[in-house]
């Protein structure tokens, strides 16, 4: 493949085995989110919430790689989620989910520099905009300018930069201090944590289930990923990334163990980054920094990537055709922007991490079955289904104040799927004449 | 509440789980183009196995000696009647249909190539059949580079001498189309059969089984299919297969 010609720039020059695929997926799934909210789950949710996360994030990876496989069989010469919105829904419904995606896509990459800041505001000792300028024109270069192929050639580094960290600062940790202490630090201090009896905790596990499921599902770079992985490892490459995937909030549970015992905590979202404070190598410092910014960096990388190539190529291409230079030059543009954007946001905002677990979880559970009913039907997809998300949602947030954030996004996910049934159900009627 | 034990249990458990992972990523790492080399070579061996099936039959059934003799006779007639332009090209065209016939070895050929085949073998039925034998081929342009299985077309084309032409008399027509529909190819031939030919019509017999299992194997099970249809005077056989470019899918190995 011509690597000027824009292909190039949205899926690399290669199809990914098992092997590829699986960095490349981990790369993006392991993100600032899932160091940031681990704190919060274990802290809300104990032992059997931060077990339970970990299960249900593999389990969605696992179910989201069947879909894949009828997504590959259904839609040959698509590359992005877009591509098949577009084939697949009315001119209102495609604009609608477009702007979903890109709504999303804005959150979650802000959610990530954040993190990003937050981490340079513990670590360094230097302003945060300093540091994010640098931080921030990684990321352009990498996610935004050099397309999939530097991407993917990234990935493998910040994989394995991401397991050197979770498998050697634990072991160090328990080796130097032992279990006991631990044990008897978090009884003492934090004992809510070891009750694994706990109704909240299994209600969490169902609903962070929908809530992956739904966040994969709309994920952009994830969709693109499908497109290049082979056609016949889909399945396992995502099951397989599912299982992988597991292991890292698992081991950042017993990373928080270490920095919880025997003390308080004034902000729970910034605990995992105060690690820094405990370890005393120097070797190890580095690892723990580089794979906070290995998870961060691969994240934005990947989203950023997926992000300019859906409005390259699902939004700018629309409104008039683009040639090849064109679409490379708006592709930096674009993404040039985006980077300024994130920049000047996180610089003026004090780095605080915002409530992030269940935050969209209303508009993530709500488009699960509208995005089914689009990739399994194969007739033409009635208007209403798209925005049966849209009520869906609105429901949910309405009775946020009646009832609680777990229920709330369980009423979104059954009032939008009460809608499809209803719809399909009319479809199949046979028509009187 | 957690006991002690649960706990260190739960510790090991976090601590020793990622080893596990990245033992996995490892492992996909080092043996994955072993596994894929060796299904390659599994895939290759069986599709050589059904190649070679398909050639015994070939040979079996269509270079009969009555066809060859048949063909040898009108070459003999051609030649006694001095028309040597007819002549040259029918000794032409049989040296190259038997020249095709043992040299394809390959596991798929392109549509192309498979029909240039089919019109030497026409050339050397149409001297047989005469005037008696009408035939037509449709090849939308879009397909002539898409890969096919060897000796597909040439199968039907055959049954339909096999069980039709050459069994009963009267016009014989033959119609092969070969269409692009969405991401798959169609291969349609369809020919004129006698009417009191409809209480016994032909089954699919060896050929269409290995030609269903050979497709199988060159593309995934579940986008190909072959029908047959027998009607009062006509009999139709359709081979349904994805498209897929040779030029574009060098590499791959299953398309």
């Amino acid at each position: 493949m011509n690597r000027k010609d824009y292909q190039f720039y949205i899926s690399g020059a290669v199809k990914l085995g098992v092997s590829f695929g699986v960095v490349s997926l981990l790369a993006r799934w392991i993100t600032g989110n899932t160091i940031l909210s681990a704190p919060e789950t274990l802290v809300k949710y104990g032992i059997t919430g931060a077990i339970g996360y970990s299960l249900m994030g593999a389990l969605a990876l696992v179910l989201f790689g069947f879909l894949a496989k009828k997504i590959r069989n259904n839609f040959h010469n698509e590359q992005t989620i877009g591509d098949v919105m577009r084939q697949k829904l009315t001119p209102s419904g495609y604009w609608y989910i477009m702007f979903i995606l890109l709504v999303t896509s804005f959150y979650s990459l802000f959610i990530q520099a954040m993190g990003a800041g937050i981490l340079i505001h513990i670590i360094f000792p230097i302003p945060v905009f300093i540091g994010m300028i640098l931080f921030m024109g990684f990321c352009f270069f990498v996610g935004g300018v050099s397309g999939m192929q530097r991407i993917h050639q990234f990935s493998g580094v910040n994989v394995a930069l991401i397991f050197g960290a979770v498998l050697l600062i634990p072991v160090y940790f328990y080796i130097q201090a032992g279990v006991h202490p631990v044990y008897d630090g978090i009884k003492l201090y934090h004992p809510y944590i070891l009750y694994f009896k706990n109704m909240d905790a299994i209600w969490f596990i169902f609903t962070a289930l929908l809530i992956f499921f739904g966040q994969i599902m709309m994920d952009r770079a994830t969709w693109q990923r499908v497109f290049i992985i082979q056609k016949e490892k889909v399945t396992m490459t995502f099951s397989l990334a599912g299982g992988i995937w597991a292991t890292i909030p698992l081991a950042l549970s017993s990373l928080l163990m270490i920095i919880m015992f025997g003390r308080s905590y004034k902000n729970i979202y910034s605990l995992l980054f105060e690690l820094v404070d405990k370890i005393q190598s120097t070797m190890l410092i580095i690892l723990f920094v580089l794979f906070c910014f290995s998870a961060i960096s691969s994240a934005i990388n990947a989203e950023l990537h997926a992000t300019t190539t859906l409005f390259v190529k699902n939004v700018l291409e629309l409104f008039r055709p683009l040639t090849n230079h064109e679409r490379w030059k708006y592709s930096y543009i674009f993404s040039g922007i985006v980077c300024v954007c994130l920049l000047v946001i996180v610089s003026i905002l004090t780095p605080n991490p915002l409530k992030l677990l269940f935050f969209f979880g209303n508009i993530y559970a709500s488009i699960i079955i509208p995005m089914l009913y689009i990739i399994l039907s194969s007739k033409p997809i009635p208007v209403v289904i798209p925005y049966s998300s849209l009520i869906g949602a609105a429901g949910g947030f309405l009775l946020i104040p009646f009832t609680n954030d777990l229920k709330a996004i369980w009423i979104s996910f059954a009032i939008s799927g009460v809608i499809c049934l209803f719809v399909y159900i009319l479809k199949k009627a046979p028509i009187k004449s | 509440m957690l006991s002690m034990d649960a706990f260190s249990l739960y510790i090991m458990f976090c601590v020793l789980a990622p080893l596990l992972g990245a033992f996995t990523l490892l492992f996909l790492f080092i043996f994955e183009k072993r596994i894929d080399l060796l299904e390659k070579q599994t895939r290759e061996i069986a599709l050589q196995r059904e190649l070679q099936t398909a050639l015994y039959n070939q040979l079996n059934q269509e270079i009969q000696p009555h066809f060859l003799f048949n063909t040898l006779n009108s070459i003999l007639s051609l030649a006694r009647l001095e028309r040597k332009t007819e002549l040259i090209r029918s000794i032409e065209a049989l040296s190259r249909l038997l020249k095709f016939k043992y040299q394809t070895n390959s596991p798929f050929i392109t549509i192309n190539d498979e029909l240039t085949y089919i019109k030497y073998y026409l050339e050397i039925q149409k001297i047989r059949f005469r005037d008696r034998l009408h035939y037509e081929i449709a090849m939308d342009p879009s397909v002539g580079q898409a890969v096919i299985i060897p000796f597909l077309i040439q199968t039907f084309v055959e049954n339909a001498f096999k069980h039709s032409f050459e069994k009963y008399a009267g016009e014989a027509f033959l119609k092969i189309i070969v269409e692009k529909k969405e991401k798959y190819v169609h291969v349609t031939v369809w020919n004129s059969s006698s009417e009191k030919h409809e209480d016994q019509p032909h089954k699919g017999g060896l050929g269409l089984e290995n030609i269903a299992k050979r497709l199988e194997l060159l593309f995934s099970p579940e986008h190909t299919s072959i029908q047959l249809t027998s009607l009062n005077d006509k009999t139709n056989v359709l081979a349904v297969f994805p498209y897929v470019n040779k030029n574009e899918n060098q590499g791959d190995k299953r398309l």
